[in-house]
Formats: C-alpha cells, structure tokens, sequence
C-alpha cells in the first residue's frame, strides 16, 4: 500500500503554543517527520520603535516583551544603558532590583509549570500556580503600580522605593513559598501519569543544547551548569547564597522540574536581599536628559528564560541610535524543529511547552 | 507502588476543597488597590504652570495640551489625553514638578463609542488676565482691574471623560 505525508498547521491560533506560534508539522500518520517554527505574528518592531524614543521612554517597551517577566526585561535595558554611560548604581537600589527582579522569576516560573501542567492535562495544577502567582503580582502591584508591565526600573536605579507593607506581605509570601511549591511537586510532578507523558521525551542532549545557544532553565536541564548569577554575577548576585539546580536527562520532565526548584532557590535569593538590605538613595546621579556618550555596549542578565542580553548603540544623541535585545526565548526555540522529529503529535504540545517560551518575547 | 502519586495528588486536592477561599465576587466586592496603583488620570488644575514637561515624557505623545498667555503667564486652556494609547507606565506623573498630575483609583475607563474613550480633564477658554496673580505681576495691565472681579475665578467648566 502506498502512503504519503501530509501537512498540518498546528497554529497561530492554538491554546497550546501560548500566544500566536504556528508549527508546519509534516506528518507521517501520528508521527512528525519534519516541523518548522514559523515565529513573527507578534511582531510589534520593538527595536526600531526604541529608535525614536528617549533613552527613559524605551523602558515602557521593554515590558513588553516577556511580559510574564517585566522587571528583568527593564533590568537588561537599563544595565545596557547604565554601562555605556558608566552610572554606578547604588548598593540599595540593586537590592531592590535582586528583590523584584526575583519575584518577577517566580511569577514566570509559576506561570511556566502552571500552564505546562495544562498542557499535560491537568488544570488544577494551573489554577493553584495562578492562584499563587497573584500573590506575587499583588506585591510587585505594591511597589509599582502596574500587575503586569511594571515599568518600574529606571537608568541609574529604580522609580520608588520600597512601601512600608510590601515587608509583611513578602514576609508571609516567602513563609508559604515552600509549602506552596510541595504541593506542586505533590500534584504534577510525583503524578505518575505526568511521568510517563514526560520523562525521557524530547531529550536535548548538552552537547547540543550548547550548541544551539540554549540558556536558561533549557539548557541547565541538559545538566550543564550555567546561570550569569553564578558564573559572571551582576548586580550584587555575588553576595548570596544560592544554588543553581541542574538537570540529568535534558528530557521535558527535567525541564520542568528545574522551574520548581528555580523557585526555591529565588526565595532563598529574596531572603537574604531582604535581610541585608542597606540603607541609601535609590537612585545615581543621573543628568536629567539622559544623553549618552558615542559608543556601544551589551550587557546581559538572567533572565527566567535564559540569558537576555541588550545591545545599544549611542550617536551622541538623546535618542539610542541602534538597540538590539537577545531574547533567550527566540534562540530557545531555534532546536524546537529538530527535536520535534519522530515524535507523536501529542508529544508536540509536551515539547514545546517545556521548552516555556513567551511569544511578545519571541517575536520582540 | 504504582499510583502513589496519584493518590497523593487526591489528598492535597481534597486539602484545598476546605481552605478559604482566594476569589472574590468581582463587580459586589472588590480587593483593595495598593497606593500607588496606575488608574485613570487626574490633574490638579490650580496647581498646573502648563509647563508640558509631562506631554515630552510620554512615550506615545499620549498627552496634548494648549496654552495661552495671558500677561506674562502660560495659562494652560485644553489638556487631552488620548487615553487610547497610554501605556500607563507613569512617567507624566513622574515628570509633575508640582504634582498636579496624580493617578486615581479609579479603573473604570471603558467607554461605548472610541471617541469617548479620550481624557479631557482641562478644556476652558483662556481669560483676560488672571485674577489672583495680576496685581503683583501686570505692570503693563490693561484696565483689567475691575474686570477680575468679575470674572471671579475664570474657570470653565471642566471636562471628564
């Protein structure tokens, strides 16, 4: 009997990519012989937008991009920005930045495992992650003013201090964190039928994972020991004590996995910011038209999905000239079409949502 | 065994099903906004020199204004906001020297018709001479002396969106 292949789009529009993603896959019965990724129906030209703004109005647009993360998209822009004009930041404003900028990780990383835990199958792990992700967004709510697009970095610090109240409340969060991520690790990940859909699919071998610039949680999941808070600590990362959780078997099971212990380990972080947090300004001395020297500079940060580096260039003028950002989950995605090969079409949403990309992100 | 995870699954589900509860009846009861919340716009007009610094801070020009000069004042007629693009980031805000430009707790903007969706919070045409400050800074003046009076305060009605 003779067979062939055929096509199937498996988006833009689909529940399981989380935003506007589109995969060709080219099936063989059930089985993907070849995929490909086909990004950009979010594109908004975030980079060429930031071209005609000042250096303070390009913040805003940062939020944008990984929107489940805001304050470490804020943190990459204004670190790029700061090392081209040379700002020292003072010691309590970074402490301030480690804090929200941690907090920020657990609401990406809870929004990871909860809508992954969906895409498996189950939906209660979904609603007590966001049951839980509230409360971080009430805080950083708090501090900022926004839930989402906190807008809340600014060149050479942060916009305000932090309230009286967010204390108490972040004390009582991180009280309950442990407990909170024990049912998680009780509800999805010690299920069984969760294993069986997960562990030893998708594996990303860290050779490869190296290969393809995979960071983040991606790539330590692979086993290979890579965090920017480690291994080239910004900021005031090299004061705390932390560890970095690793992977075995670089499978779709490890990948998740990793989120919750990343989320342990952003608790121990916050902690200890809180405890040692210096008096201070909380902002440098900056001049009040930001008008950075000729030149260029790239600074990069840790972002929850990997490495987010930002490149600006300065023409002498209050407005960038050229800004690039390197958003992890774009190059994440760059091994998806290949590791999509031979495996069942179920096992397509399983892949990808392991590999928790977040698509303002993607297509920037 | 096999289905242990399972059931430990069900046991803290179970647990859950006799917490308290997290939500709220959304539009009877509502959760208390924190004080720095991004809510609708409101500006403090005596306290406004219509100096526009918030209208260059916007990233999206969100904010238009007009102002007239009356003696050597600028006096500010027409504040717009086009509400439509504003992102909320709160840089205008940031930018009020004299803090007449203010975030409310007021979430409820939404409007039947797109062009209602606009914030005009100043629209008043510009006087004569302003009253309180004429004596002092009107050395020209022109006969208006017993026309402040008048006047009263010269305030048009203001616009809400």
């Amino acid at each position: 009997m003779r067979t062939q292949t055929y096509i199937l789009n498996m988006g833009p529009q689909h529940p399981s990519t989380h935003g506007v993603f589109r995969i060709i896959l080219e099936l063989d019965g059930e089985v993907v012989v070849k995929a490909k990724a086909v990004p950009g129906y979010l594109h908004r030209g975030i980079e060429k937008l930031a071209e005609l703004r000042t250096y303070p109005q390009v913040i805003p647009y940062t939020d944008r991009m990984d929107y489940l993360a805001s304050m470490l998209m804020n943190w990459g822009y204004v670190a790029a920005v700061e090392k081209l004009m040379g700002i020292e930041v003072p010691e309590r404003a970074e402490y301030i930045r480690v804090i929200v900028g941690e907090l920020s990780r657990i609401a990406s990383h809870l929004v990871a495992v909860g809508t992954y835990s969906v895409d498996i199958g189950g939906f209660t792990g979904f609603l007590y992650c966001f049951r839980d992700r509230e409360r971080v967004l009430d805080l950083l709510e708090m501090v900022s003013g926004s839930r989402m697009t906190f807008s809340y970095f600014r060149i050479g610090g942060v916009a305000d201090d932090l309230p009286p109240e967010f204390f108490p409340t972040l004390d009582k969060f991180l009280h309950d964190l442990p407990s909170l991520c024990d049912e998680y690790d009780g509800l999805i990940t010690g299920n069984e039928i969760f294993q069986a859909r997960t562990k030893f699919v998708g594996i990303i071998p860290p050779d490869v994972a190296v290969n393809y610039g995979l960071t983040g949680p991606n790539l330590r999941a692979s086993g290979v020991l890579y965090d920017l808070r480690k291994v080239r600590p910004y900021s005031v990362y090299d004061r705390f004590d932390f560890e970095v959780p690793l992977g075995k078997n670089g499978d779709c099971f490890d990948r998740f996995a990793i989120r919750i212990k990343e989320i342990r380990q952003s608790a121990r972080i916050i902690r200890q910011a809180v405890d040692g947090l210096p008096e201070g300004p909380i902002m440098a001395k900056v001049p009040r038209v930001i008008k950075p020297p000729k030149g260029e500079a790239y600074a990069e940060i840790e972002s929850s999905k990997g490495v987010f580096g930002c490149y600006v260039v300065s023409d002498g003028s209050t407005q960038p000239y050229r800004v690039h950002f390197r958003r992890p989950s774009f190059i994440n995605l760059g091994y998806l079409e290949k590791l999509l090969e031979g495996w069942k079409i179920a096992d397509v949403i399983a892949i990808l949502g392991s590999l928790d990309i977040v698509l303002g992100e993607v297509d920037c | 065994m096999f289905g242990q995870g399972l059931l430990k699954g069900l046991a803290i589900t179970w647990k859950e099903l006799f917490t308290r509860k997290v939500t709220v009846q959304y539009p009877e009861e509502r959760l208390p906004l924190p004080a720095r919340f991004h809510g609708r716009f409101e500006l403090d007009v005596d306290k406004c020199i219509a100096c526009g610094l918030c209208a260059s801070a916007c990233p999206n020009k969100v904010i238009q204004m007009e102002r007239a000069k009356v003696g050597k004042r600028q006096y500010l007629t027409k504040y717009v906001m086009r509400i439509e693009y504003c992102m909320f980031c709160g840089f205008c805000v940031e930018a009020c020297n004299k803090d007449a430009l203010r975030f409310t707790h007021i979430i409820n903007m939404n409007q039947y018709f797109r062009d209602k969706v606009r914030l005009v919070l100043v629209d008043r045409p510009a006087p004569e001479v302003i009253p309180e400050e004429e004596p002092a800074e009107a050395p020209e003046g022109r006969a208006a002396k017993p026309k402040a009076g008048a006047a009263g305060k010269g305030k048009a009605p203001e616009g809400e969106g």
